[in-house]
């Protein structure tokens, strides 16, 4: 059964979209192009569309507008879209959420018809003692109450989101009249906007309204109805090259400084104006009466969108309630579609003669004064509604129908407006809730401060966007008795259970009544207890209704019981578009050698922005290359900071709690960074390369941390300095192992000899006409030297060497392999053996503290810690043959309770059993003690002290 | 946190493009008791609002400077380099 038209009594009605299909829960659905998949599912004939969170009820499509909770499906493997915003996709596969087994026949709508009302707290009242039924219980409410599910395995999943950025002079949200004027305006002035709408087409209600223009500022516009005067509007701005607009976006926050964010496609739009305008519009209010939620009961501006804009009519027979000349134009345009009007239910007790009351009279269709809804009948599908005073109390009459329209009056759309800054306060004159102070720079105009017309609406839109675009204060504006519509009472009291406040958390009145006798008898309260407007929709379809109704039967003014501070995102926005890449922020940092690396077969490690070769093949293997012929590691990584000038001495002195008074060009000597707190964080070295220009090594995280450390303190010192940061402009590698000397003094023209370039000196050469700073160094325990040059011949040197040393066998290692070798030498790793609360005494780095300075970085906590007794230190162990080699981070035990922890711990390949450091109480610290580790299995193992290192403990290897 | 911050270089800036380091304190003098420096390590006034602080534009010009910053609005903030904080002194 189709529910298209193919012409319509008032408009053209648009027949081109492509005819396509899509799935829902495995039926085939037609749509066209254009349609979302309400429209399509609606013009399907189809009812239920979804299933109630707690009863299970069966809801149907309500707004066409995705403010309520109806809509929410799974597509294709994505949970939680709303079916009213998704534009239908040829072969999609669209899935309802949460029943069993199936949308039109749920097991769990048992808690709807055997259960009268399950009140608040109902299930942890019921399963909280005992205690241990709780988890059980938790588990079976979980399954029955909730949204779609996440398909970890799913192809959205693996979606790329990006973040990207404007700069507009001004951002409009909302393309509707007043945002189209606003827009025009602005542009007028000369000014840079950006506009953006939720829809795929602009013009907001407009697109389904037949009232006339008449005296809009607009001359073109005069006389056209609305619908063909926005389009009008719309084409005219399309093209103008200072406006950028963006249809289809979500705006879900507004921050401080006039930050915008939107959902776009897949991008996170961050867009900072100068001014804002939000011209975010108005949803029906949503009327409270018995079974206010039955499918087939619709706002009036879903219906018209439905008719208007996708060519539908949505039922057979229809009634419609109103409070406005609003409901008579939508029961125009059912009439006009075809649909049969039983009835024109008007709470008022004469209309005041609106235009379309008017036309609708003289179609002689049957108007009811002073009612309203009462009750709707029929469970799947509306079957009929009864029909009363607006007082509540006994219905009169009853009519057949499966459409019932609610057009009882505008709420605001406040959410962008609130945004965490203020809470709405009661307009007891336009009858509706607004945000009145707005922050500066930011400007609201349109249906979002009440109810208005056409002229209205285009009027103040413009006058908006002339203040936003010449600075000027928002201006205000009064509204015309004539555009106020009054709100209905918050409840219609006819008697029965289900008069659904919030349908999200489905929550009736009556449940919300019980709540306040209960003492939660304040809006914030209230909230909290019943989860009232905190469900998908957040209060965007019911906070109105919450307040009014809290204001009924709490005694609360209406202007004291108002609706909670809005916060953002006021739509559901992925996790993945918020995170967007993972290096959003920084580029993924790569080495000059970096495609060297993977033509060798390398596996990455991310350390920091930066990709380091983590191994080549086996990391066990790689380090017995080291120890027993010649391999390289690639150290561009490495931090470089170079420091100069008159003061330097002075500054490093302060900086660092080493001495470098004595440190001679060509020489290179070990230093350790530590805080105020005086806990370790870094080492590396310091080598006085040409006279007065000292280098400095650090690690690969701790660059940028130790050249802006250097900088803050040279800016608040007065000390004459210069500080480089070199990092990315030089590069190096690290060549060592037994056959290294032979290999270099082949290809560089140096004395590599011991007594010529001894341990811990530096050198400078130039290879091929590169210019070389060689640092003989030694972190892996072999003979070694560092050598760097300017990261553009990384990937030719690399390769050279790589070439020139394959007669000596070189071969590359990575970083994992270069933890094994530290470790077989006992050498630590600030941050990885140590943490925030590691004393370098304790540490064991005490040798390159020099304190007797007037003052440096660390001071007086380092004599405090001096004070102290040493508790725990960190040791080098070995474990014996055949032992098993725990994880990092287990724990020593002593007497059965845990006394410290093991920080590092490999197998060395060169020793053949497992080595590692440990921190342990100091006194079983001493070379030669045993302490024992714990494995997560709760096996262990008998560690031993080592002196210094398990691999060539005395550093003959190395200073040979 | 969104607002924009003014680099006295680079002008204003989202905040996103800064590092903040801590509130502005004196360091007490080397041979100052082990309380006061303590104190100075460990403790913070995290005022409800005026307070000048350590900004640095680590995204930008690598400046350090100092910002006068209401922390109950982010709005009224004043930037500065260091040498003028030791002027008005
Ligand atoms: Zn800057």
């Amino acid at each position: 059964m189709s529910r298209r038209i193919d012409s319509h009594e008032f408009y053209e009605v648009d027949k081109s979209g492509k005819e396509i299909s899509f799935l829902f829960d495995g039926s085939v659905v037609w749509a066209r192009e254009g349609d979302t998949i309400s429209s399509a599912l609606v013009a399907s004939g189809r009812k239920i569309v979804s299933r109630s969170f707690k009863y299970h009820r069966p809801r149907g499509i309500y707004d066409a507008d995705g403010y309520g909770p109806e809509s929410l499906v799974t597509v294709d493997d994505e949970p939680n879209l709303l079916a009213d915003r998704v534009l239908a996709r040829n072969g999609m596969d669209v899935r309802s959420q949460n029943n069993w087994p199936s949308l039109d026949f749920d097991l769990a709508e048992i808690n709807d018809v055997f259960v009268p009302f399950l009140p608040n707290g109902f299930y942890y009242k019921m399963f909280h003692k005992p205690k241990w039924l709780w988890p059980i219980a938790e588990k079976q409410i979980r399954k029955v109450a909730g949204l779609g599910s996440i398909d970890t395995a799913g192809r959205h999943n693996s979606r790329r989101y990006e973040k990207r950025y404007r700069f507009p002079d001004i951002c409009i949200v909302g393309g509707g009249p007043s945002g189209l004027a606003a827009a025009k305006a602005a542009l007028g002035e000369g000014k840079q906007v950006l506009l953006l709408d939720d829809h795929p087409e602009l013009g907001g209600h407009s697109l389904h309204s037949l009232a006339r223009i008449q005296e809009s500022p607009f001359s073109e516009l005069e006389g056209l109805s609305e619908h063909e005067g926005i389009r009008k509007l719309a084409a005219e701005l399309q093209d103008n090259p200072n406006l950028e607009i963006m249809s289809g976006a979500m705006v879900f926050g507004v921050y401080e400084d006039n930050l915008v964010a939107a959902q776009w496609g897949n991008d996170l739009m961050k867009i900072r104006a100068d001014k804002v305008i939000l011209a975010t519009g108005a949803s029906d209010r949503h009327l409270v009466f018995d079974n206010n939620d039955r499918p087939g009961i619709m706002t009036a501006r879903g219906v018209e969108r439905l008719i208007m804009v996708h060519g539908i009519a949505p039922a057979e027979e229809a009634v419609v309630v109103t409070t406005h000349d609003g409901g008579y134009h939508t029961a125009l345009l059912l009439h006009g579609a075809g649909v049969k009007l039983k009835a024109v239910v008007d709470s008022r007790a004469s209309g005041t003669e609106g235009v379309f009351e008017k036309q609708l009279e003289d179609l002689n269709i049957p108007i009811y004064r002073e009612m309203t809804a009462h009750r709707a009948h029929g469970r799947k599908k509306l079957q009929r509604v009864d029909v009363g005073p607006v007082k509540g109390g006994e219905s009169f009459q009853s009519f057949d129908c499966d459409l019932l329209v609610t057009a009882v009056g505008l709420m605001p759309r406040l959410n962008l407006l609130s945004m965490g800054r203020g809470r709405p306060e009661w307009d007891a004159e336009r009858q509706v809730l607004r945000i009145m102070n707005l922050p500066e720079d930011m400007y609201s105009v349109g249906e979002v401060e009440g109810p208005a017309d056409i002229s209205s609406l285009l009027q103040q839109g413009m006058e908006t966007g002339l203040a936003a675009a010449k600075g000027n204060e928002q201006p205000k504006f009064n509204r015309k008795p004539e555009e106020n519509i009054e709100a209905l009472p918050a409840d219609i009291e006819s008697g029965g259970d289900h008069h659904f406040i919030c349908k999200c958390m489905d929550v009736t009145r009556k449940e919300a009544c019980m709540s306040i006798d209960e003492g939660f008898d304040q809006v914030e309260s209230l909230k909290r207890y019943t989860s009232l407007g905190m469900g998908p929709c957040q209060g965007k379809s019911c906070h109105e209704a919450v307040a009014r109704l809290a204001a009924l039967d709490t005694g609360l003014t209406e202007s004291d019981a108002v609706p909670t501070t809005m916060r953002p995102p006021a739509f559901p926005v992925s996790f993945g578009l918020l995170s967007g890449r993972a290096h959003h922020l920084g580029p993924i940092r790569r080495t000059p050698m970096h495609h060297c690396h993977i033509d060798l077969g390398v596996k990455f490690l991310d350390a920091g922005a930066w990709k380091r070769p983590d191994s080549y093949m086996d990391p066990q293997q790689e380090a017995l290359y080291v120890r027993k012929g010649v391999a390289m590691i690639d150290v561009s990584t490495l931090g470089k900071i170079e420091l100069s000038g008159p003061d330097v001495i002075e500054f490093m002195h302060f900086m660092l709690p080493g001495k470098f008074a004595k440190l001679d060009v060509g020489r290179t000597r070990y230093a350790i960074m530590i805080g105020e707190d005086g806990i370790l964080f870094e080492d590396g070295t310091i080598s006085q390369i040409e006279k007065g220009k000292y280098y400095i090594s650090t690690t690969t995280g701790n660059q940028d941390a130790i050249y802006t450390l250097f900088q803050w303190w040279l800016t608040t010192g007065d000390y004459d300095v210069q500080v480089k940061n070199l990092s990315a402009g030089i590069s190096g590698v690290n060549i060592t192992g037994p056959k290294v000397r032979e290999f270099l003094s082949s290809i560089i023209d140096l004395d590599f000899s011991n007594e010529a370039f001894p341990y811990m000196h530096n050198r400078q050469a130039t290879l091929e006409g590169v210019p070389l700073n060689l640092f003989r160094i030694g972190f892996t325990g072999e003979l070694g030297y560092e050598i760097h040059f300017p990261s553009e011949f990384g990937e030719s040197l690399w390769n050279y060497f790589m070439e020139k040393g394959e007669p000596f066998g070189l071969k590359p290692f990575g970083v994992e392999t270069q933890r094994i070798l530290r470790l077989e030498k006992g050498h630590l790793i600030p941050g990885a053996d140590t943490d925030a609360l590691s004393n370098p005494y304790e540490a064991g780095v005490g040798f390159a503290i020099k304190d007797d300075k007037e003052d440096f970085i660390g001071k007086a906590f380092l004599a405090e810690f001096k004070q102290r007794e040493i508790e725990n230190r960190l040791v080098p162990y070995k474990l014996q043959e055949g032992d098993a080699i725990p994880i990092d981070g287990v724990a020593v035990i002593a007497d059965g309770k845990p006394v410290g922890r093991v920080t590092s711990s490999r197998m060395s390949p060169t020793l053949g059993y497992g080595i590692g450091m440990a921190w342990v109480p100091a006194g079983s610290s001493e070379a030669g003690n045993h302490f024992n580790i714990r494995s997560l299995d709760g096996t262990n193992v008998i560690a031993t002290v080592l002196d210094h290192a398990a691999y060539d403990p005395e550093g003959q290897i190395l200073k040979s | 946190m969104s607002f924009q911050l003014n680099c006295p270089n680079c002008g204003k800036r989202a905040v996103s493009e800064f590092s903040f380091k801590c509130e502005y304190m004196e360091r007490p003098e080397a041979d100052a008791d082990f309380k006061e420096w303590g104190d100075y390590i460990f403790l913070r006034e995290n005022k409800k609002g005026t307070q000048t602080e350590w900004w640095f534009h680590r995204s930008g010009c690598q400046s350090w400077f100092l910002v006068e910053r209401d922390t109950t609005n982010n709005t009224d903030h004043k930037s500065f380099w260091y040498k003028d904080l030791k002027q008005k002194k």
